[in-house]
């Protein structure tokens, strides 16, 4: 979840940080501007972190970076995170680094869109012959001791109604299963937008 | 004749109380999309603004009066409520203006926006440049969110479809020519069965279509009137050609 958040959101900030920037306010200004609110998980983390910074129980902005840095889960946030602890620690163009990242992420947005199109293409066909296939396998076997009456056990010695209905039940709970694997695709593969 | 259908019915008190269900909360399930309607087309109206302003700010104009001028020329929701703002705004600051605006539109783009907007003007920034980047930005994002609706639209009905009304009548179809209760078959409990099975299976499709489209919440709304609705197909299917 929290990956999914950082990259609906990352490129958000770093247009905000961009403009922040460009305009002459400093970093940890445009951190407090993200961090009041706007940019749901990446918000939450800079006023954690302002919020620490304030109260001095932080060694200072770096540190604090830092340790973002290996809390995040996606890689665009990770970058920009090294981004703002390069500019801390070694005073480098954060603006220019910033645009480039922006360039850079948006073209990986829409190649990410297009892959998620194409990925969940075959998604109905799938769902369909998995809830198909389950359903009507499932309904032979629970019907086949009444279909076939004595002849059914003839065949295949006593059969007993309960333990077909318990399988007929947990075939079904595994179609749905199946059904619900498949379609969490839809959830882990979004692209953010 | 209604009477007669839930009689059909009264083996199955959940059907009866998941239909029930589902028919209030699908009438809550309109205020979204008509809110959801309301706020896409003034997000894509959104570039043409931004563009707009960027172009009359480069003409040497402050932002307020090409705000004032964008607001008589932009139609739809968009142009309606800039209009109306800045009317209301003549005993307020521009800056309160604006924030008025970004809040009744209800949109995290336009929000978004109006924040960078009122920041670049605090910190005297070049807003043209702003505005023409911040116009090809959500320009871009429109259109991804609007290629992303168109494609997986279909599919997303067609999964609804297919496991909601198809399966259910499928296999309803089966176990009703092969199994007739009017023949003496006894399969009450297995109906039961399936007919939870196919509720279960239309939730399940119903998210997932709601995922894909990026609207899972809004989809919740109609979940219960789809899942009576798989389970009615099947246990009425089951009756009419069982018998």
């Amino acid at each position: 979840m929290r990956k999914l958040d950082e990259q609906r959101e990352i490129l958000y900030v770093i247009r905000t940080l961009d403009v922040l920037l460009s305009s002459g306010v400093g970093l940890e200004a445009a951190i407090h501007t993200v961090g009041s609110g706007g940019y749901g998980i990446i918000s939450e983390d800079f006023s954690g972190m302002m919020k620490r910074l304030r109260k001095g129980n932080s060694r200072g902005l770096a540190p604090e970076l830092k340790a973002m840095i290996k809390k995040a889960e996606s890689e665009g946030y990770r970058r920009l995170l090294n981004t703002m602890y390069s500019n801390v620690t070694q005073n480098t163009d954060i603006v220019e680094t910033l645009r480039k990242q922006g360039v850079r992420m948006e073209n990986e947005r829409t190649e990410a869109v297009k892959k998620y199109i194409e990925e969940l293409g075959a998604v109905p066909e799938t769902l369909l012959s998995i809830g198909m296939i389950g359903p009507i396998i499932l309904a032979i076997v629970g019907l086949v001791p009444q279909i076939l009456g004595d002849g059914a056990e003839a065949i295949v010695g006593a059969i007993d109604q309960g333990m077909i209905n318990s399988v007929v039940q947990g075939g079904l709970v595994i179609t749905l299963i199946g059904m619900m694997m498949i379609g969490l695709k839809a959830h882990t593969k979004d692209p953010g937008l | 004749m209604l009477f007669g259908l839930l009689e059909t019915f009264n083996n199955s008190p959940l059907l009866l109380y998941i239909s029930v269900i589902g028919i209030a909360c699908a009438a809550g399930g309109i205020p979204p999309m008509m809110e959801r309607k309301r706020r896409r087309s003034i997000e894509n109206a959104l570039p043409g603004l931004l563009e707009s302003l960027s172009d009359t700010v480069g003409a040497g104009r402050g932002i307020q009066e090409a705000m004032m001028e964008q607001s008589r020329n932009v139609q739809g929701h968009l142009g309606t409520l800039l209009s109306e703002t800045l009317e209301e705004s003549h005993s307020s600051s521009f800056e309160a203006a604006l924030s008025a605006f970004a809040a009744k539109t209800r949109s995290s783009q336009v929000q978004r926006v109006m924040v960078l907007i009122e920041t670049a003007i605090e910190q005297d920034a070049p807003l043209q440049q702003i505005l023409a980047d911040l116009a090809m930005d959500y320009e871009r994002l429109n259109d991804l969110m609007n290629q992303r609706e168109e494609e997986l639209l279909g599919r997303g009905l067609l999964i609804v479809l297919f496991v909601s009304v198809g399966l259910p009548v499928l296999i309803a179809f089966i176990v009703g020519l092969f199994a007739p209760s009017s023949s003496g078959f006894q399969i009450d409990s297995f109906n039961q069965t399936f007919s939870l099975f196919f509720g279960a299976a239309s939730a399940i499709a119903l998210g997932v279509s709601g995922r894909m489209l990026g609207r899972f919440k809004d989809a919740l709304w109609w979940m219960p009137l789809w899942i009576a609705l798989s389970m009615g197909l099947y246990l009425g299917a089951v009756v009419m050609i069982g018998g």
